[in-house]
């Protein structure tokens, strides 16, 4: 059998569920796979339903013919973000890397393997999101079968294209990262540009739809898709096979994403065994002196204990920091440019006075904060070294005590810079200000008991590798897609219930209301430290 | 078989994890490397396997480069962590199927030689169970039949003995005793100083990156105790 073949096999064997409730004996253990899996077949389920209501909402507006390149930019956007925050960890990096190349393996089909299983574990969200907006597409433009086979066949190549891309820019990072001695640190800080790069850029693209266009995008899917075109020509092609059956434009996607992943790999594949070394071996400086030593609480000791473990790890970091980050971004910004133009730059000058934006201000300085996965600073991320904070004469409540402290450590101190910061800008009064500074805290408090919850409920320390536990995992979703609901309906609600009732009057019940469950999730994780 | 000539490594800084080491591991010989935490030893086992990148010097197996010949190298070599990584949700039994595919063993010699080694280890009965609930010693011994399943011409081993039950232990020597009279070529890093000078007809002692000391172990010792020799040499 090929090698590469042998090594797919058994990179997708060793992560296989299937295969862990076939021969595991813990029945534990069968159970969290059959939650899973059930919690899975759930996000997916409602990702189908989301894409297929999408699909029907622009058929019925006689805009179906826009419905591939919406397929082909959704799919490549989220495999292009998805991928470039998992290359560290499972391209490069990753655990078993030292077994792996001690075996007969050309060091490029280990390189292509690792691509090509990160690329099969994903693509079930990818044809999922492709198959429903088929379903959504046939109803409007009716079933073909020619449209059908391509459609499906050209969704399999769809993600190649930008997840190599994506591939590329974090093996550039990581390269970078590897000269210098703090190499997290430093693919962190790249990784932040990259990210802010991408969002700065979501705004000129937004731009170049809205500017006298909008109404092109509602009414005429021909040039929608000529201005997807522009930007990122895949999605041409795409939509021109599935619309137009263009054997050109499928064999053209076909051949460039095999090409791009040929090129790219065999790049990445020359320096993959010196870029791995320098991540994974560092020299010892063996220069430490003896000085003072500080004693402080157990508590504090945990808490900074995860600080630790968080700044040492490039997947952490990224997760952790990029809500903080954001919403600093967001106070410079506001200060520098003024509460009111930002939000007619973010709304692209929609008839939308900031006035009444104001009682929503700490709920969008959360959402920031809370996207990132606050359960990832849970049990989870101790993974094998469990045994070391359980062998240890620290009770569970005070070792959750001391994770959730870290969390609010991380959160606090952003939310009261982002607060104030778009509070003066925004001219808000020192009372109102006072009360979303409290507002912000409280939700930041709901957010990492929460979090701990998930993260307790979820507990899993078996882990290969830590992006299982980052950014992906029963608990990372639960309380992401909580979190982000409750956010939406929160800000929502506080803007629309803000022009009907005095704003402060409904701060402090808001205040009120998330103090309570902040208390109760409190209650809830020292009741499972038990 | 195994010719590390002139390798150094170095981290980036000034200070060398190796230091311009020399030497020659012929085929029979177990050759025992040691030397304080933090000498350089996984540094030069590392780079012998393949996994560490290297500028300076030149690492032969069996003739062929380490880094122009990777693949001829790793087709000889077998290569043992000292705390090895294995797919925990793998069975003991895919797991060994997994290398045995990669060295490309037929069907009757690797079930043959599975159950030779896994009988020898007494991990027979757990071979169907998911690595994930292997105790270290057991990974360890799974590795260890990982490492023997192709009949390497060299065995590379990071400190082999530690989590391995005094069975185990004996086992394992007498299997590198084995393998070094049919002509396989052992070398090894270990801090058990009675078991090298047991087991080793040569020894090198490496100190902050450079060897301090190597040749048989009869040389090296001069009628003392391999651990009276290796205190002296440190000092």
């Amino acid at each position: 059998m090929n090698k590469a073949i042998i090594l797919l096999k058994n990179l997708l064997l060793s992560t296989s569920q299937f295969n862990i409730f076939r021969y595991t004996t813990d029945k534990k253990k069968k159970g969290n796979v059959i939650g899973n899996t059930i919690g899975m077949t759930i996000l997916f389920a409602m990702l189908m339903a989301y894409c297929i209501a999408q699909c029907i909402g622009y058929g019925k507006l006689g805009l179906s013919e826009a419905t591939p390149v919406l397929c082909a930019l959704l799919i490549s956007a989220l495999a292009f973000v998805f991928t470039f925050l998992k290359t560290n960890g499972y391209l490069f990096n990753f655990k078993e890397y030292d077994m792996l190349i001690s075996l007969p393996f050309d060091i490029k089909t280990v390189a292509a393997c690792k691509f090509l299983y990160m690329y099969i574990k994903s693509l079930p969200w990818y044809l999922s999101i492709s198959v429903a907006m088929l379903i959504g597409y046939s109803i409007f433009a009716g079933f073909s079968i020619a449209t059908t086979i391509l459609w499906l066949l050209l969704s399999l190549c769809l993600p190649l294209i930008p997840m190599v891309l994506a591939s590329f820019l974090g093996f550039i990072i990581a390269k970078i990262g590897s000269y210098f001695k703090k190499t997290n640190i430093v693919q962190t800080i790249l990784t932040f540009i990259l990210i802010i790069a991408a969002f700065m850029s979501r705004f000129v693209i937004e731009s170049v739809f809205k500017n006298g266009q909008v109404r092109d995008v509602l009414e005429q899917s021909k040039a929608a898709t000529e201005d997807a075109a522009a930007i990122y020509l895949p999605a041409d092609w795409f939509a021109k096979a599935v619309n137009e059956l263009s054997v050109t434009a499928a064999m053209l996607l076909i051949i460039v994403s095999i090409l791009l992943f040929a090129v790219v790999f065999a790049i990445v594949g020359r320096y993959y065994r010196s870029l791995n070394s320098a991540l994974r071996s560092h020299a010892a400086s063996g220069e430490y002196t003896m000085g003072a030593q500080k004693k402080s609480s157990v508590v504090n000791a945990i808490a900074f204990k995860e600080f630790r473990r968080m700044t040492g790890s490039t997947v952490y970091l990224t997760n952790a920091g990029v809500g903080e980050i954001l919403v600093s971004l967001l106070a410079v910004l506001s200060l520098v440019f003024g509460f009111d133009r930002l939000v007619s730059t973010v709304t692209q000058n929609a008839p939308i006075d900031p006035a009444i934006l104001r009682p929503a201000i700490p709920f969008i300085i959360y959402f920031c904060l809370g996207m990132i996965s606050t359960c990832a600073c849970s049990p989870s991320l101790e993974g094998k070294n469990y045994w070391i904070v359980q062998s240890l004469p620290i009770s569970k409540k005070t070792l959750y005590q001391g994770k959730m402290l870290f969390n609010m450590y991380l959160t606090v101190p952003f939310m009261a810079f982002a607060t104030l910061c778009i509070c003066i800008s925004a001219k808000v009064s020192l009372p109102d200000m006072l009360l979303y500074l409290i507002l912000g805290f409280v939700l930041c408090a709901l957010s990492t008991t929460w979090g701990c919850i998930c993260g307790i409920r979820h507990m899993r320390l078996d882990w290969e590798n830590e992006v299982e536990v980052v950014k992906q995992g029963a608990g990372v979703g639960i309380y992401l897609f909580t979190n982000m609901i409750t956010t939406m309906v929160l800000c929502v609600g506080s803007v629309f219930l803000g022009m009907r009732m005095d704003h402060r009057i409904l701060a402090g019940i808001v205040i009120a209301v998330i103090s309570l469950l902040t208390v109760l999730c409190y209650k809830l994780v020292m009741r499972l430290a038990k | 078989m195994l010719k590390i000539n002139n390798y150094s490594k170095s981290y980036g800084g000034d200070k060398k994890a190796a230091d311009n080491v020399t030497l020659h591991v012929e085929s029979g010989d177990i050759y025992g490397f040691i030397g304080h935490n933090g000498a350089g030893k996984s540094t030069t086992i590392r780079a012998v396997v393949g996994v560490l990148d290297f500028t300076e010097g030149e690492i032969l197996i069996d003739g062929h480069s380490v880094k122009t010949e990777p693949m001829e190298c790793k087709k000889v070599t077998a290569y043992i962590p000292d705390n090895p990584d294995l797919y925990e949700n793998l069975t003991g039994i895919q797991y060994l199927n997994f290398i045995a595919d990669v060295f490309d063993i037929s069907e009757k010699e690797r079930k043959e030689r599975i159950a030779k080694y896994a009988g020898t280890f007494e991990i027979t009965d757990s071979l169907g169970d998911l690595i994930s609930s292997y105790s270290h010693g057991m990974k360890q011994k799974l590795a260890i039949i990982s490492a023997l399943i192709h009949e390497p011409k060299l065995m590379v081993l990071d400190e082999p003995f530690v989590g391995l039950d005094p069975k185990a232990t004996f086992a394992l020597k007498e299997i590198m005793h084995e393998m070094c009279a049919k002509g396989t070529a052992i070398f090894f890093s270990t801090h058990v100083l009675d078991v090298a000078e047991k087991l080793c007809n040569k020894v090198a002692i490496i100190k902050k990156g450079r060897i301090i000391a190597s040749g048989t172990m009869e040389e090296l010792t001069e009628g003392h105790s391999l651990e009276e020799a290796f205190l002296e040499a440190e000092k």
